[in-house]
C-alpha cells in the first residue's frame, strides 16, 4: 500500500486566437478496487465551469467550454491517491471486453503470436487467464523495440506488431488483441507512473476474478506505483484530453508530471 | 384489397379518381425535394422517390391487430435497451447469447449507465412488414436508429387530397396528418426543460426535405449543427437573435457523427459534449444514441423471444421463420435446406452479406455450408417470405408489384401506430427488392376506419 501524490498539468499554445471551444478531459482518477481517490482537483484555465460524469467505462470526465478567444488553454490535476493493488474486489468483466475493438482488433499474426506464446503444455487461456497475460506480455516485451515515434496516435495493434515497434499505446493494443484471440478479457489503462515523466499505458486483465494490471513495455505487473486515470477498450475510448474549437491554429503542447510517493516508511 | 381488374383497368376502385392526378402529383413532389441519396460503390448519388397513386388499402380489423403487434413489439425492444446498456439481466438469464448482444456495432459502450427520460430509447420506430400470401404479416426489420419515411405518405396524402378531395370524402380513411401532433406530443413528453429542435446535417442532406417537413409538422425549430452548443452540461440554440436552451432534441444526425468528443472524432455534423449534456439528463436524444444495439441482423431472431420475457405475452406479430446455427437442431435444419433459405452473415466486414441459397451453384451452396459449419454464430438463415403484390400504375397500366409496408410507431407517454406508414414497390414484377436504392417507388397506405 502507498499514497502517491500526483500533479499533471497540459498546456496548449495556439499560434492564432481560438473560440469556442469545447473539450473533454479524463485527468482526474477515479476510485476503483485497487486505488483510493483521497483528494482530486482539477483546474482549467482559462477558467470556466467544469460538468462532472462519469462515463459509460467507470471514467471520471470533465466537460467543459471556452467560447471566448484565447490563445493559452491548460489544465491541472492533482491529488492524492491510495494505491494497494493487493485490494481485489470480484466482479465479472463486461462482454465488450472480450470482442475486438477499433485500435484493438488484432490480425492472424497477432492470433498467431498469442497461440504460440501461451506456451505448448502450460494451461489453457481461459483456465489460467494472468499466468497467459503473464507469458504474453515476456513474449511481446522481448519481440517488441520501443521506438517513440515510430507509431501515432490512430495506428492500430496489427500496423504497429507488423512493424515490432511502437510505444506504451501500441504495446498495450498488441498485448489486448493478443489476449481477445485467446478469448481473455482485456482493456486499456491510461495513468501515471512514479518517476515517470509521461503518461502511460496499460492492460488490465480480466483473471475471472476480478481486473489485474499488467505492463507490456516493462514487463512487470501493475503495482501500487501506478495511478490509473482512465481506461476503456483500447486508446481511443479513453483519451486523457480531445477538444474541437474554432479557428485555424497551430499548437504546441507541454506537459509537467510529477508523482511522488507521500508513504510513511518505516 | 386489390380492386383491379383482370385486364389492369382500375375499375370503379376507390382510389380511381387519384389515377390520373399521378404525373402532376410527382411533379409537386419534385418541386418540393422530395427525393432520397444512396451510397453505391462509394459515390452518393440523389435520386427522385416516385409516387404511385394507388394506396395500400389496410381494412380496419386489420389495423387493429398490427396495431397492438407493433406497439407490443416496440415495447419489449425499448425493455430490452434499457437492459442491455444498464443490469444486461437478458444475457444473464441466456435468453440472448452473449455472442449476440455485443457483436453488433451498434452497441455503443460509451452509452452504458445513461438514463434517458422516461426510459424511453426508440421514441420514433419504423417496423417494416410484409404481407404473406396466405394473408399473415410478417415483420422483416425493426429500425430504431433514425427510421425515414414517415415525410413521404404525409406529403403525398396531402398532394391527393388536394388533387381530388371527394375520394377523401367518400372512402373511410383515417385521417394522417395528426403525425405531426404525435411527433411533438413525444419530444413534449420528453423534454427536459427547453425548446424542441430537429437537429439536420444542412440542407445539401438527401433528407433534408423531410427534416424540414418534419420540423414544421411537429411545430419544433430546424437546427444545423453550427447552432447548437453545449455549456454547463446544458444543449443551447442560438441564432442572431440570441439563445435558448434546447430540452428535447430529434437529431437526424447518426449515432457514430453525433458528437466529436464521444463518437467520430472528425465529424463536422455533431454537436460538441451533446453526449455529456445527454448522460446530465438536460436534454432529450430522440432516439437515443445506441438503439442500434437492437435492430441488429443477428438480435432480430430474439425479439419475440423479448416480448415474452419483457412483458410475459405472447408474440402478436411473427418474424419470418428465422433460424441461428448458433443452436444445433437450427445448424442441422440450415445445412439441409441451404438451398432454400436466405442466408445473412451478421459479422459487420469482409462477410457474405445477404445470400439467397437459391441462387448459389452446387459449389457455392458446398462453400457457404462450409463457413456456416466453421463458424455458425456467424450467420441467420430465413425462410423465403412469399409477399402480396398491390396494383401500381406504371406506364399506363396497373400491374402487380410486390410491396413491404414501414410502419410507424411512436413511443412517448404511451406507445401509439401512426395510422399510415410508407408502402413501397419493386420496380420490376416478380422482384422481392422494394428498397428505393434498386429503383422503386412509394405508396401512400389507407387505414380504413370501418
Amino acid at each position: 500500500m502507498r499514497i502517491l501524490s500526483y500533479s499533471f498539468e497540459t498546456a496548449l499554445e495556439m499560434s492564432e486566437p481560438v473560440r469556442e471551444h469545447d473539450f473533454l478531459l479524463r485527468c482526474q482518477p477515479a476510485s476503483t478496487a485497487g486505488q483510493t481517490v483521497l483528494s482530486a482537483q482539477t483546474v482549467v484555465t482559462p477558467d470556466t465551469e467544469l460538468t462532472a460524469q462519469v462515463d459509460g467505462f467507470g471514467n471520471t470526465v470533465l466537460a467543459g467550454r471556452v467560447a471566448a478567444a484565447h490563445r493559452a488553454f491548460s489544465f491541472l490535476s492533482a491529488g492524492r491517491v491510495l494505491v494497494d493493488r493487493a485490494q481485489t474486489v470480484r466482479a465479472p468483466a463486461h462482454p465488450i471486453y472480450r470482442r475486438p475493438s477499433a485500435l484493438a482488433a488484432g490480425d492472424d499474426a497477432i492470433a498467431a503470436f498469442a497461440r504460440d506464446a501461451s506456451g505448448a503444455g502450460a494451461p489453457a487461456a481461459a483456465e489460467d487467464p494472468w499466468g497467459t497475460a503473464r507469458r504474453l506480455s515476456g513474449a511481446l516485451h522481448g519481440a517488441m523495440a520501443y521506438e517513440p515515434g515510430s507509431t501515432a496516435t490512430t495506428t492500430c495493434a496489427a500496423d504497429a506488431f507488423a512493424q515490432r515497434r511502437g510505444v506504451c499505446q501500441d504495446y498495450a493494443h498488441i498485448l489486448i488483441a493478443a489476449l481477445r484471440s485467446l478469448g481473455v478479457a482485456a482493456r486499456y489503462v491510461n495513468g501515471l507512473v512514479v518517476g515517470d515523466g509521461a503518461t502511460h499505458a496499460w492492460v488490465e486483465v480480466h483473471d475471472g476474478n476480478g481486473w489485474r494490471g499488467i505492463d507490456p513495455t516493462n514487463d512487470r505487473e501493475v503495482d501500487d506505483a501506478y495511478i490509473e486515470l482512465a481506461r476503456g477498450r483500447d486508446f481511443s475510448d479513453c483519451p486523457i484530453e480531445a477538444g474541437v474549437f474554432r479557428g485555424g491554429a497551430d499548437q504546441r503542447q507541454s506537459l509537467h508530471i510529477s508523482v511522488r510517493d507521500q508513504s510513511m516508511r518505516a | 384489397m386489390d380492386a383491379y381488374g383482370p385486364d389492369g383497368s382500375v375499375g370503379t376502385a376507390p382510389y380511381t379518381g387519384l389515377v390520373p392526378h399521378t404525373p402532376k402529383i410527382n411533379q409537386q413532389l419534385a418541386r418540393y425535394g422530395v427525393k432520397f441519396g444512396i451510397y453505391r460503390d462509394g459515390a452518393f448519388t440523389e435520386r427522385l422517390f416516385p409516387f404511385d397513386a394507388i394506396p395500400r388499402i389496410i381494412d380496419a380489423g386489420t389495423w387493429r391487430t398490427l396495431e397492438r403487434g407493433l406497439a407490443q413489439r416496440v415495447d419489449a425492444l425499448n425493455a430490452y435497451l434499457r437492459d442491455i446498456y444498464g443490469d444486461r439481466q437478458i444475457v444473464r438469464d441466456g435468453v440472448v447469447p452473449e455472442d449476440f448482444a455485443f457483436a453488433s456495432s451498434g452497441y455503443l459502450p460509451q452509452c452504458v449507465g445513461i438514463a434517458p427520460p422516461d426510459g424511453i430509447y426508440s421514441h420514433i420506430s419504423g417496423i417494416d412488414l410484409v404481407e404473406g400470401a396466405d394473408g399473415t404479416w410478417y415483420v422483416l426489420e425493426d429500425n430504431l436508429r433514425i427510421p425515414s419515411g414517415a415525410s413521404y405518405p404525409l406529403i403525398a396524402r396531402s398532394l391527393c387530397r388536394r388533387c381530388d378531395d371527394t375520394t377523401f370524402r367518400r372512402v373511410p380513411v383515417v385521417d394522417n396528418r395528426d403525425y405531426g401532433a404525435r411527433l411533438k406530443a413525444v419530444m413534449d413528453h420528453v423534454n427536459r426543460g427547453g425548446i424542441n429542435v430537429v437537429l439536420t446535417p444542412g440542407r445539401y442532406n438527401a433528407a433534408y426535405f423531410e427534416h424540414a417537413y418534419l420540423a414544421e409538422q411537429a411545430d419544433a425549430l430546424l437546427a444545423t449543427p453550427d447552432e447548437l452548443f453545449c455549456e454547463d452540461g446544458r444543449l443551447y440554440y442560438r441564432d442572431a437573435s440570441g439563445m435558448s436552451r434546447v430540452g428535447a432534441v430529434y437529431r437526424r444526425v447518426s449515432d457514430e457523427f453525433l458528437d466529436p468528443l464521444c463518437f467520430r472524432p472528425d465529424s463536422l455534423i455533431g454537436v460538441p459534449n451533446l453526449m455529456a449534456a445527454y448522460r446530465a439528463g438536460s436534454v432529450a436524444v430522440l432516439n437515443a444514441p445506441g438503439n442500434g444495439a437492437a435492430d441488429d441482423k443477428g438480435i432480430y431472431y430474439f425479439v419475440p423471444k423479448m416480448v415474452e420475457y419483457y412483458l410475459g405475452e405472447r408474440p402478436i406479430l411473427s418474424n419470418a421463420p428465422t433460424y441461428l446455427p448458433f443452436y444445433p437442431d437450427d445448424l442441422a435444419y440450415v445445412l439441409d435446406h441451404a438451398d432454400t433459405l436466405v442466408i445473412k452473415d451478421v459479422a459487420e466486414a469482409g462477410g457474405y452479406g445477404v445470400v439467397f441459397g437459391s441462387s448459389l451453384d452446387a459449389a457455392g451452396l458446398e462453400a457457404l455450408k462450409r463457413a456456416v459449419r466453421a463458424e455458425p454464430r456467424r450467420f441467420i438463415a430465413q425462410e423465403v417470405v412469399d409477399f402480396t403484390c398491390l396494383p401500381t400504375y406504371m406506364g399506363g397500366e396497373v400491374v402487380p408489384r410486390k410491396a413491404d409496408l414501414r410502419a410507424f410507431v411512436l413511443s412517448g407517454a404511451t406507445t401509439t401506430v401512426w395510422a399510415s406508414g410508407l408502402s413501397r414497390y419493386a420496380r420490376e414484377e416478380g422482384s422481392a427488392i422494394v428498397n428505393s436504392s434498386q429503383g422503386g417507388g412509394f405508396k401512400d397506405t389507407w387505414v380504413l376506419s370501418r
